[in-house]
């Protein structure tokens, strides 16, 4: 260690016994067992690769659309159904028999209160 | 054929250009993953992981920028998981590499001795400053390059490697002094 810690540069004796320390044996045998790791496994080709990437992501696209699906028949389920009938007979007797025209709250409170 | 070019070129599918990379960047990566890992078997077995994923994502990797943080931070972050998954086989210290031949046995006495302050210094450093003072002063890279391949700004490389060298100091005394 010849240089202070507040030395920007390189210190060469201490780089050279991080080196030895740290080179574990047989360089070249390390360097040949990893180039044939590479040559034993083939890169993904990019259709892979999109195949790779689409997966999830057509599962995601599923999962809302059966959501979405799910969500509009719980709503329509919620909804009473209408019947044209029911709706003559929810205004008040007097708006259908009267030979005069309801007034128009009459109208609006009976479909308001509509069940 | 500089780093980009080979790296253009195993992004064809060129597995020989890719492993003229290994050969140029594989030993650095083993010593900082045995920086990391300390043990040689779960060191190399982290530099080929690293390597490997690198190989599958090289056509990902940008030739604007320079290609040894991008490799090396591959290779740590395997090194770094490797060690937060708990995969270490066991804590064995490095197997003893610092040549001693021809040596007296006061000088193998006094080698031995260092390896130990060695491992002694480096076991007390946190990770990133582990990792900083091999690139720094094993490597001879960049405050630059290193910045890129932790992921944090130049300046916090610098004081990882001030730290790192002022503990290195500490644990190596004048020892080291004596065995160049």
């Amino acid at each position: 260690m010849t240089q202070s810690p507040f030395n920007a540069e390189h210190d060469p004796e201490l780089g050279a016994l991080l080196r030895e320390r740290l080179g574990g044996p047989a360089p070249e045998q390390f360097l040949r067992r990893l180039r044939a790791a590479v040559v034993a496994a083939p890169r993904a080709d990019q259709w892979d690769v999109l195949d790779a990437w689409s997966r999830p992501r057509v599962m995601a696209l599923a999962i809302a659309a059966g959501l979405l699906l799910w969500l509009g028949a719980w709503f329509e389920n919620g909804q009473p159904a209408v019947d044209p009938g029911v709706m003559v007979a929810s205004l008040p007797t007097h708006a259908v028999v009267s030979s005069q025209t309801p007034a128009v709250d009459e109208i609006m409170a009976a479909l308001r209160d509509r069940p | 054929m500089d780093d980009a070019e080979l790296a253009q070129a195993a992004a064809r599918g060129d597995s020989d250009a890719f492993g003229g990379l290994i050969d140029r960047h594989g030993m650095a990566a083993r010593r900082a993953a045995r920086a990391i890992l300390r043990d040689d078997d779960d060191a190399d077995d982290a530099v080929q992981e690293g390597m490997l994923a690198a190989w599958r994502a090289i056509d990902r990797y940008d030739v604007a920028r320079p290609f040894r943080p991008w490799l090396m931070r591959i290779v740590v972050n395997a090194a770094l998981d490797a060690r937060r998954r708990g995969r270490v086989r066991h804590a064995e210290p490095i197997a003893e590499t610092l040549e001693s031949g021809g040596l007296g046995p006061d000088r193998m006495a006094e080698a031995s001795l260092l390896r130990a302050r060695i491992d002694a210094g480096l076991a007390e450093l946190p990770e990133r400053q582990r990792i900083a003072l091999v690139l720094f002063d094993a490597e001879g890279w960049g405050h630059a390059e290193i910045a890129a391949t932790l992921g944090v700004p130049e300046g916090t490389v610098r004081s990882y490697v001030f730290h790192a060298r002022r503990a290195m100091r500490r644990a190596l005394g004048t020892l080291a002094e004596g065995m160049k």
